[in-house]
This record gives C-alpha cells, sequence and structure tokens, in this order.
C-alpha cells in the first residue's frame, strides 16, 4: 500500500479546528480595534473597569451561545433559548432570597427548571422524530408564556450578594465561571454522551449503526443546552439584579449569532462550544467599538448584521483557501 | 429489447404507497388537515360566542389571516427550497414606515410610494439571495444579519421614528382599500385570491415552479440537472421581500399608522402558518394552498382563545402546544424516512 | 412479484455438519406493499464464508439488514447460535457478536478515524472519561497490526478517500471481533491490492471460526473466496451450493438464461470528432487529451481517485478548470454550468454516479423527475403543458422498458436499475450528442446491466457519442471502441483493439502507479 503521507501535527489540529481559530483570530482584531477606538476617544487604553463591565455584559450571552452551540452541533437549532432564559429569569427574580441556603436551592432549581424545558425540548426532538427548528418554535411559545405568568411585570429583586458573586462589579471574576464550563464540557466530551453528541450531529444513522444510543445523546443535549440557558437566566437576573419575563426573547437570536460568530457550522457535527464563548464576546466588541466610535445606538443593529456577514464570508473563504491548499 | 424477467422492485417510501391507494398524497392529506382545522375552529368559536362565526366575524379573523398569509407566501417559497426567511420583521416593518412617510398622507404620492416601497422590499430580497445563492452564506444567517441591517437602518434612518415624515399617516385611499368592503367583502381578501391563485399557478403550472421543487429535493441534482439554482434561490428571496413589504403596506393601510415592532410577530407565524399547512421545513414538498389553510386555522386559533377571555400568556402557551399537537399528528407520516 | 419458475438447478449442497450459527426461517419483510423477503429462509454455520448473491431487490441486503438488527422482519425467525432472536436495533446484534458493513457506509465524516475505529469502546482514563491520546496510539496500533498503514488515525474521516472510508469501516467492524461479519458489498469501492487484503482478513477470520457472509455482484470475487453460496431471488432462497458456474448462478438469479452480457460493438462510422479536450487541467486534472468520436463508445478508466470524476464533471461544466481547452464539433466552447453543457447546439447530458443525490429526487414522480432537462421543450413562455409532459415522459418510459407502476409514482419506488433508467431517459429526452455516462451499472443487477448494455450500444450505433467511465474492468473491456486509462489526472494509456482486455486494463493502471 501506499506510503503513509501525514500532516504535521500543528496543521492538522487548525486545519481540524478552523472554526474555532478563526473565531479567536476575529476576537483579537476586535479587541484591538477597541483598544485603538477607545484610546482614540479617551486618550487612554481601556482598563480594569472596563475589562469587568465587558465580562459581565457578555456572561448571559457566553452561556447561552454555548446552550445554542450544544443543539447546534446536533444538528439541530434551539430557538426556545430565549424563552427559558426569560422563564428562568422571572423564576429566579421571584424566588431568590437573601440566605445563602436560599440561593443555592434557588440556583440548583432554577438550572433543573432549564433542564426540565431542554427534557421536553429533547423528547420531542428524539422521540417525537419531529424538526428542532418546529419544536423549539412551539416550545419558545410555552416558555414566554410561563415566563408571563410567573413574572407578569417586570420586578422582584435579587440579593446584593448573588450579584456579587456572578456579576462583580470590582474585577472580573466571572471569567471564573467560563473556566467552569470549559472545563465540564472537556469532559463531557469525554464521555459517551458527548461522542455521541457529535456522532448524531454527523450522520443520525450512521451513529446508530456505530451503536450510538441516538435518542439518549440527543435528549441529553437538549437537557444541557436548556440548563445553560438556565445560567444565562441567572446571569442576566444578577447583572440586572431585577428580573424581566422578556428580556431574554432578544437571546434567541444573539445565541444563533454568537454561535456562527464562533464559527460553527450549523449543519452540525463540527466545532465547539468554546468557540460560541468566544463568538459572544465577538459579539460584545463589537457594540463596544460601535460605541466608543460614537455611531448612533439606533444603526447598532445595521453593524452588528454587516458584521455577521463578512464573519461568514471570510470564514468560508478562508476555509476554502485552506482547504485548497490541502488539495494541492 | 427485454430478454429477462422483470427485475424486483426496491421498496417504496410506504407513506407514498399508501396515499396512492387512498388516491390523496400524504402532502395533500396535510392540507386538508389545515382546512378542516380551520372549519374546526369557526364551529368551536361560533359556540364560544355567538357571532364569531357569522359573516362579518369571519371576515374578521380573514382579514387578519391575511396579513398573516401575505407574509407566509414568501416564506413558503423559501421553504420549498430548504431556505428561511428571517429577515420577515424588519422588511415587513421597514415597508410600512417607507410607505408611510414616502407617501405623506397624499393619494397622488401613493403609486410611487408603493413602487418605493414594493422595490425595497425586492432589493432586501435580491441582497438576500445574492448573500445565499452566490456566496453560498447560510440561509439562517443572510437573513438574520439582513433583519438587523434592516433594523439599524430603519431606526436610524427614522431617527427611532421621530423624523418629520414619520409623523403621517397612511394615505386615505390606502386606509380605504383595506377597510373597504365589495359585494360584502373585504375588498383585502380579493388581494389575497389574487395571490393565492398567482403563487398557485407559479407552483403548479411554470417551469419556475417545477425548478424549485427540484432544487428543495435536491440542489446539487437540481444544479447537475441543468435547473438554475442561483437565479430561481434569487428570485425566490426576492418574491419574499416583496411579500414582506406588501404586507407591511397592507397593515400600515389598516392600522393607519406604522409603529416600531409592527413586523416582529409575523416571523414566527409566518413560518407556523407554513408548517401547519403542510410545508415541509427542509424543503421539496408542500403548497401554498396548505398554507393559507394554515394562516386561516392560526388566526382562528388565537380568536378563538381571545374570545375565551385567555390571557396574553395563556394564548401562548396554548399556541405552543397546538403547534406540538399538529407537528406530532403530522410527524408520523415525515418519521418513515 | 412473479413465482420463481421451475428450473433444474444443479445439485445443493449437502445440509452443513457444523451447528448453525446462523438460521433464518420464513422471514418476511414488505415494505409498504412491496415484498422485500418473502418466506425467506438461509444459514451459515462457523467458520466458513457464505456469499449471498441475487438481482438487486432480491431481497439480499435486507436480509443482512435483518440479521444484522437494522430492520425487524414482519414474520419468522431469526435463531443465532440456537437461541430465538428478536433483533430491533444494531446494539441487539452487537450484543450477540454480529458486526455488519454495510453498502452505505456508516462512518462519521467529521470525526477522527480513530474516534470512528474505537467508537463505543475508547480507552478510559482512570476517572472514566475518554483518553483521547491514547485513543490515537490504540488506532494507529490497530491499523498497524492490520496491515493498514497509510490511513492516518488522527485525520477527518471527510478528508479519507472512499477506498479508505470502507477499508476503515471493515477494520472496525474486525477489532469488535465479532462472531459473525455481515459484509455488504464490501468491495464496491476498492481496488484489486485492495480487495486483496480483504480477501487475507477474511482468511484470517475463517481460521478464528468467524462465520462471514457477504453480497456482491463480482463474480470472480465469489468463488475466490466463497465456501458456499447462496442465491436469492425475489426474496426468497433459491438454492444454496458449494461450486457453480457463472451462468448457471445467473440462471437462478434471474429465472432466464443469458446468453452473452455484452452485445456486440457497433460499427465505427467515419470519425468526426464530438467532443475534444486539450490539455485540460484543474484539480485533480493535470493536462488532458481525449477525442471522443462521433458514434464512438470511448471508455475511460483506472485506479478511483486519479481524475476521471474530475474529468467527467469538468465536460460537463460542474467542475472549474483551470487551462486547457474543450472542443464539441471542433469548435471551442467555455463551459461554466451543467446549464450551458446542456444548452442547444451543445447538447452534452452527464448520467452522475451517485443517483441519489447528484441525479435523481426520489421523493418527486417519474415523470417530474425524467422531464427536467426538456422543461423548456413542454412549456410555452414558462407555464407547462402537462399533455405534452405525460407524452414524452410515457414514450421514454416505455423505450427504455422502465418497469413501474405509474409515472405518477415517485422514483424512490423502484429499484435501483430502474431508477438509472429513469434518469437516463432525462437526459434521452433531451436528444444529446455526447452522453457522459459515468458508473452507471454500479449496483445494479445483471439483467439490468444486460439491459443498460444494449442501450448503449444502440445509441452508439444511432450516432450518439458515449464516453463511458466504469468502474468494472470486465466492463469497460468488452462494451466500447477504445479505452482510455487515467493515472494522475492525465491519461496514461490507451488501449483498442486485441490489447484491450480487463487485464491490460486493471495492469495499465496499477504498473504505471507503481512506477512513479
Amino acid at each position: 500500500m501506499p506510503q503513509p503521507k501525514r500532516k504535521a501535527a500543528w496543521i492538522r489540529l487548525v486545519e481540524q479546528n478552523a472554526g474555532l481559530v478563526l473565531s479567536a483570530v476575529l476576537l483579537v482584531i476586535a479587541i484591538v480595534l477597541y483598544c485603538a477606538i477607545y484610546y482614540a476617544a479617551q486618550g487612554r487604553l481601556p482598563g480594569g473597569f472596563e475589562l469587568t463591565t465587558t465580562v459581565n455584559n457578555t456572561m448571559p450571552l457566553v452561556f447561552a451561545g454555548a446552550a445554542q452551540a450544544i443543539v447546534v452541533i446536533t444538528g439541530g437549532i434551539d430557538l426556545s433559548v430565549g424563552g427559558v432564559i426569560d422563564l428562568t429569569n422571572a423564576l429566579a427574580a421571584l424566588y431568590l432570597g437573601d440566605s445563602p441556603l436560599s440561593m443555592v436551592l434557588c440556583t440548583i432549581g432554577v438550572i433543573a427548571v432549564g433542564g426540565a424545558c431542554g427534557l421536553l425540548n429533547g423528547l420531542l426532538v428524539a422521540y417525537g422524530r419531529l424538526q428542532p427548528i418546529l419544536v423549539t418554535l412551539a416550545t419558545l411559545a410555552i416558555f414566554q408564556g410561563l415566563a408571563i405568568r410567573v413574572l407578569p411585570a417586570p420586578g422582584g429583586s435579587v440579593p446584593e450578594a448573588y450579584t456579587a458573586i456572578l456579576a462583580n462589579f470590582e474585577a472580573p471574576y466571572s471569567l471564573v465561571f467560563i473556566v467552569v464550563l470549559l472545563v465540564v464540557w472537556a469532559l463531557v466530551r469525554r464521555t459517551s454522551i458527548g461522542v455521541g453528541i457529535y456522532a448524531i450531529g454527523n450522520d443520525d444513522l450512521a451513529a446508530k449503526s456505530s451503536g450510538v444510543k441516538n435518542l439518549r445523546s440527543r435528549v441529553t443535549a437538549y437537557v444541557l443546552s436548556g440548563m445553560l440557558a438556565a445560567v444565562a437566566g441567572l446571569f442576566l437576573v444578577a447583572n440586572a439584579t431585577s428580573g424581566d419575563p422578556t428580556t431574554g426573547n432578544g437571546y434567541t437570536l444573539r445565541s444563533i449569532v454568537a454561535v456562527v460568530l464562533g464559527g460553527i457550522s450549523l449543519f452540525g457535527g463540527r466545532g465547539t462550544p468554546i468557540s460560541a464563548v468566544i463568538g459572544a464576546f465577538v459579539s460584545t466588541m463589537i457594540v463596544n467599538i460601535l460605541f466608543f466610535a460614537q455611531i448612533d445606538p439606533l444603526y447598532q443593529s445595521f453593524f452588528e448584521g454587516v458584521f455577521l456577514v463578512v464573519a461568514v464570508l471570510l470564514t468560508a473563504i478562508i476555509s476554502r483557501l485552506m482547504r485548497r491548499r490541502a488539495v494541492a | 429489447m427485454t430478454i429477462l424477467e422483470p427485475s424486483t422492485n426496491e421498496p417504496p417510501p410506504a407513506s407514498a404507497v399508501r396515499g396512492a391507494r387512498l388516491g390523496v398524497t400524504p402532502d395533500q392529506r396535510r392540507i386538508l388537515y389545515a382546512i378542516v382545522a380551520a372549519i374546526l375552529l369557526f364551529f368551536i368559536g361560533g359556540l364560544i360566542r355567538p357571532g364569531f362565526s357569522s359573516p362579518s366575524g369571519i371576515a374578521a379573523v380573514l382579514t387578519v389571516a391575511c396579513f398573516v398569509g401575505l407574509v407566509a407566501a414568501g416564506q413558503t417559497f423559501v421553504i420549498l427550497i430548504g431556505g428561511i426567511d428571517l429577515s420577515v420583521p424588519w422588511t415587513l416593518n421597514a415597508g410600512a414606515i417607507l410607505m408611510m412617510s414616502t407617501a405623506a398622507n397624499s393619494d397622488a404620492r401613493m403609486p410611487f410610494a408603493l413602487l418605493v416601497t414594493l422595490g425595497m422590499g425586492a432589493l432586501v430580497g435580491l441582497c438576500n439571495g445574492v448573500g445565499i445563492a452566490v456566496f453560498g452564506v447560510p440561509a439562517v444567517v443572510m437573513t438574520l444579519a439582513m433583519n438587523g441591517v434592516l433594523e439599524g437602518l430603519t431606526l436610524g434612518l427614522s431617527g427611532g421614528l421621530t423624523c418629520s415624515s414619520c409623523a403621517a399617516y397612511a394615505p386615505p385611499l390606502l386606509q380605504a382599500a383595506a377597510h373597504g368592503t365589495i359585494l360584502g367583502i373585504p375588498a383585502i381578501l380579493y388581494l389575497w385570491l389574487g395571490v393565492i391563485l398567482l403563487a398557485s399557478f407559479i407552483l403548479s403550472f411554470t417551469t419556475f415552479g417545477r425548478g424549485t421543487y427540484a432544487i428543495g429535493n435536491g440542489a446539487r441534482a437540481s444544479y447537475l440537472a441543468g435547473v438554475n439554482v442561483t437565479r430561481t434561490t434569487i428570485i425566490l428571496y426576492v418574491i419574499s421581500g416583496a411579500f414582506s413589504a406588501l404586507a407591511g403596506i397592507m397593515i400600515l393601510g389598516f392600522g393607519g399608522q406604522a409603529a416600531l415592532g409592527l413586523g416582529d410577530p409575523y416571523l414566527f407565524q409566518s413560518i407556523a402558518a407554513a408548517v401547519i399547512g403542510g410545508v415541509y421545513i427542509l424543503g421539496g414538498r408542500g403548497h401554498y394552498v396548505g398554507t393559507v389553510a394554515g394562516s386561516i386555522s392560526l388566526v382562528a386559533l388565537v380568536s378563538v382563545l381571545m374570545a375565551m377571555n385567555m390571557p396574553e400568556y395563556g394564548r401562548s402557551i396554548t399556541y405552543g402546544v397546538i403547534i406540538l399537537v399538529l407537528l406530532l399528528a403530522y410527524g408520523r407520516e415525515t418519521a418513515e424516512r | 412479484m412473479d413465482s420463481p419458475s421451475a428450473l433444474d438447478p444443479p445439485a445443493e449442497a449437502a445440509g452443513p455438519s457444523a451447528p448453525l450459527l446462523v438460521e433464518c426461517v420464513g422471514l418476511r419483510k414488505t415494505f409498504g406493499g412491496v415484498v422485500a423477503l418473502n418466506d425467506a429462509d438461509f444459514n451459515a454455520i462457523a467458520g466458513e464464508v457464505h456469499a449471498l448473491v441475487g438481482e438487486n431487490g432480491a431481497g439480499k441486503s435486507t436480509l443482512i439488514k435483518a440479521i444484522g438488527g437494522r430492520i425487524r422482519p414482519d414474520a419468522g425467525t431469526i435463531r443465532i447460535k440456537g437461541q430465538a432472536q428478536a433483533l430491533g436495533a444494531p446494539e441487539d446484534g452487537h450484543a450477540l457478536g454480529i458486526r455488519t458493513v454495510f453498502q452505505e457506509l456508516t462512518l462519521l465524516g467529521g470525526m477522527t478515524v480513530a474516534e470512528n475505529l474505537l467508537i463505543g469502546r475508547e480507552p478510559r482514563g482512570r476517572l472514566g472519561f475518554i483518553h483521547r491520546r491514547r485513543m490515537g496510539e490504540e488506532a494507529e496500533a490497530l491499523l498497524a497490526r492490520m496491515g493498514i498503514e497509510h490511513i492516518d488515525p488522527l485525520a477527518l474521516v471527510e478528508e479519507t478517500s472512499l477506498a479508505e472510508r470502507q477499508i476503515v469501516e471493515i477494520v472496525r467492524a474486525i477489532n469488535n471481533r465479532p462472531d459473525i461479519l455481515l459484509l455488504d458489498e464490501p468491495t464496491s469501492s476498492l481496488v484489486e491490492r485492495e480487495v486483496n487484503w480483504l480477501y487475507g482478513q477474511i482468511e484470517e477470520l475463517r481460521k478464528r471460526d468467524t462465520c462471514i457472509i457477504f453480497t456482491s455482484h463480482r463474480w470472480h470475487e465469489i468463488r475466490n473466496v466463497a465456501d458456499r453460496i447462496t442465491v436469492f431471488r425475489a426474496g426468497r432462497h433459491v438454492g444454496t451450493f458449494e461450486d457453480i458456474d457463472e451462468s448457471e448462478a445467473i440462471t437462478l438469479m434471474t429465472g432466464k438464461r443469458v446468453s452473452t452480457l455484452y452485445p456486440a460493438v457497433p460499427p465505427l462510422p467515419a470519425r468526426d470528432a464530438a467532443l475534444e479536450a486539450k490539455g485540460l487541467r484543474g484539480g485533480r486534472l493535470n493536462g488532458v487529451d481525449l477525442t471522443l468520436h462521433k458514434g464512438e463508445i470511448l471508455g475511460v478508466g483506472g485506479l478511483a481517485g486519479h481524475g476521471h470524476r474530475e474529468l467527467f464533471f469538468s465536460l460537463f461544466g460542474a467542475e472549474r478548470t483551470s487551462g486547457g481547452e474543450i472542443l464539441v464539433g471542433g469548435k471551442p466552447v467555455r463551459l461554466a454550468s451543467p446549464r450551458q453543457a446542456t444548452r442547444r447546439g451543445i447538447d452534452i447530458a452527464l448520467v452522475p454516479e451517485d443517483r441519489k443525490t447528484e441525479g435523481l429526487f426520489l421523493g418527486m414522480s417519474i415523470r417530474n423527475n425524467m422531464t427536467l432537462s426538456v422543461l423548456g421543450r413542454i412549456s410555452s413562455a414558462g407555464v407547462l403543458n402537462f399533455g405534452a409532459e405525460r407524452r414524452v415522459a410515457e414514450e421514454m418510459a416505455r423505450r427504455l422498458g422502465v418497469r413501474m407502476q405509474g409515472l405518477r409514482h415517485p422514483v424512490g419506488s423502484l429499484s435501483g436499475g430502474n431508477q438509472q433508467k429513469v434518469l437516463i431517459g432525462r437526459w434521452l429526452l433531451m436528444e444529446p450528442r455526447i452522453l457522459l455516462l459515468y458508473d452507471i451499472t454500479r449496483g445494479v443487477d445483471v439483467a439490468t446491466k444486460h439491459e443498460l448494455y444494449e442501450l448503449v450500444s444502440r445509441l452508439a450505433g444511432q450516432g450518439h457519442s458515449i464516453l463511458l467511465y466504469s468502474s468494472d474492468a470486465e466492463e469497460l473491456a468488452h462494451l466500447p471502441h477504445r479505452v482510455l486509462v487515467m493515472r494522475e489526472g492525465r491519461i496514461a494509456r490507451e488501449l483498442a483493439g486485441p490489447d484491450m482486455t480487463a487485464e491490460s486494463i486493471v495492469s495499465a493502471a496499477v504498473r504505471d502507479t507503481a512506477q512513479s
């Protein structure tokens, strides 16, 4: 048989994680641009305060993006992310008490509710064999309705201590939670379920024939996604210090944007939620850049839309170039 | 030329065989379901509140359904090729505001304003179509981004709807057209009927419609069969953009004034209407007639719930549950892959 | 379906002496009214290599799937190792030591070769989590142990060739140390050297008392490795033999006698060039020169991955070229899309390799599938004329002998061979001057193969020019006027007349590779 022709390890690593690499490059560019514009406007470089605010503002999207990413990797899409955030946000604002015990129990309870929402999605998609986009469209309406039932109007309160833990205004302590997220994901990835999540995203039938527990993997992916969305709801409520049953609505689309900016293929089976975390930060940096470039905030969506298309086009062009090089 | 006996057939999809036996294809059956659902809902509505299923009650539901149906027409076209148009909300909203500010209360400027507004919708669709078909951006991303672009432009250019021309009303003629009746039937429904006939004709009787279904069933195979995939895709998104703008115009005429966030409900409703009407979300199967029935069922459902004095959250939940139930009913057939 | 007619088969093999490992009794499976297995019996013992032969749709694949647990039969019993089993999922089969290599490969493209090889039995670390580095090492060792050195275990499966994937799939199945190994068309994308590797593996397994059941359309393979041969027809077991020659087997498979498989090559008229390529480059193409004459059948052969696919797609405008030119009827043409290739005046048609994703729309009706290439002709101002459409489709279906329930039925309801006819019919409707046929008989049963050969020969006789690629060297040796053997993106050898044999075609491709 022909002689082995192996690629260098680092080339292979870059090629196989093109999305992650590209999103990291995108983030670096965004940060440099931000620093430059910030310097031009303020006469100094951004410091600790800016970092802390940026991190705190991005945390909900970090988890919403990761939630979306897991479902996207299975080849689905989760439109109910915003609904779960609405619901968990409302629940947290209503039930969080001042005692540490109450905070712990309430946090666990809220995450469990998120998991239950995900379970509903997962069961319908896996056992009902329905299209994820449609199932989550329907459950989005259900979760949004439940959120308004729980908390009919913005209100409720969040104990200061809780905010201090999740969205400390002093320093970007929240980065710790991102590390936790990454570690948890690295472990999940190293279980049969983790393998299954990628396998079903690649090819459902092939996964089944390879002995993968398709249904279990799929349901777990949605449960994880629901739990992560619930965490996003908690960060949102901690940051805002009060609840709002509709504040999560925008997160469905924003989470998709984070996934796309993270270079994760919407066709499934490829990419990692870590990219979505990076994508979330890119997304926040764009808003920051626009702010310091003194762009009318009314035009914000315009630029976000343009950046989204440009990012996708760049990703496509670069990966095409890389592939051409690989063939040659 | 055959010198050998027939080779055995491979198994066809069970649904196809069953459908052939009944003389109704599964696609047609799903359309029937949606129609039956609509009729049933009118019946239930009549039981809950007398007058609900009176001619004027039905007309009221149909008028609202018309708005959904117009948006869903474009949505159906793009879903048929396995795409989706998420730029609907702000295309519609931008359309309404552009119509209002361009016509500036004047009937005389209305034809010009109509042209500009529909042209804007078509242009949005053109950008979507080119991004998707030429540059290969996934439809979800492209139209999502386009929605943001339009939102930003609409808000920015109108100064958050504070511009001087933003204080205008819909031209009287447009308002009259939206509210008027011909032979006792709302004028707007004639427009819808026209759209229904046109869309059905395009889908069923033209080479363009045939190409659309082919792309939905397999884009690569269509390309290799000589179908102009790029052009067809672009045209379909142009149609979708134009329909969103048209819906914006009609909603403006109906409401008199445009507002921000006007288009938000129509994204999910247009998708839901198409799906309830049996359009397969991954493309290739379905018909606008089904979407029409889906739009009517959807609006009738919301109306019935409102007639029951159900609060907003209850309507939202019920709406979600009903879609799930319908999906489970349909899904049993599509599951036979 | 017809019932099998009375035949006098060669002497059947005596009953097996060893205990039965697989025993199927009265299996029945219908897919929406079409009978795939009809009261089928089958048995196999430990340590034997058992070939399943039959036409497409005879029920071989369905039987394999039933034993492997991929589908559940409607009636009948499957006994594995003497115990009746209800196999409803592949896991059930795995638990009983059954592994299957399916015809449509079941690898996961976005995952590495190592992940695919070891899926479900990944090496674990102390805490029970998968040890990814060790997984790579284990996969490497596994491949090396089985004599495979050219596949990088850390490459993504989608980066590997079709043949490499087939090998990975086989390695994975064998690595699970199955008692029963089911191989559905395992050699369809392998070249001879790889096929020999597979024989070696099968031999090893036989020594370990594994029961190997495989299907194949290639007769020499069956003869080389099988201990016993079971013939299926129309969902039924026709007979099991220890030795049977090809024509007898074909008789049993089809129910009729085939005199010769290949029709006579039609005479070649005056040598007018219909299609020429000069120095064609791009992708894998590295300067291809060829001339296809009017009324000629020009064969193209060679090992997989040496640019045939790119050549065909380039000539059809579906692949971008970076240099060289294409001439149709002596005039240079620019083909930027299939649309331009099919244009009047150029009239090139391509029947691609993968009819399910590149050719047909399985959910659409036979009629709509066929007329897609001539929508312009059956419409005016973009409006379709349904009457004309039905007429042309009906006529073509009759001309090609498409066996179907009706034109309105979905193409997916037809057998593979008949699907292929619909696809060819689509292009014949266009009345092309030049037909590019890419491996049209792959996975098609013998009877339909014969019909397709007759068709190709007749089309050439009527003046169509045909460029024919085939993975079957036998076919290339008999059907065309000339054969071009491709290697590394160019024409390495032209064979004609008495030199044109299956052996010379294969050896031209292989020897040239070895020299480089």
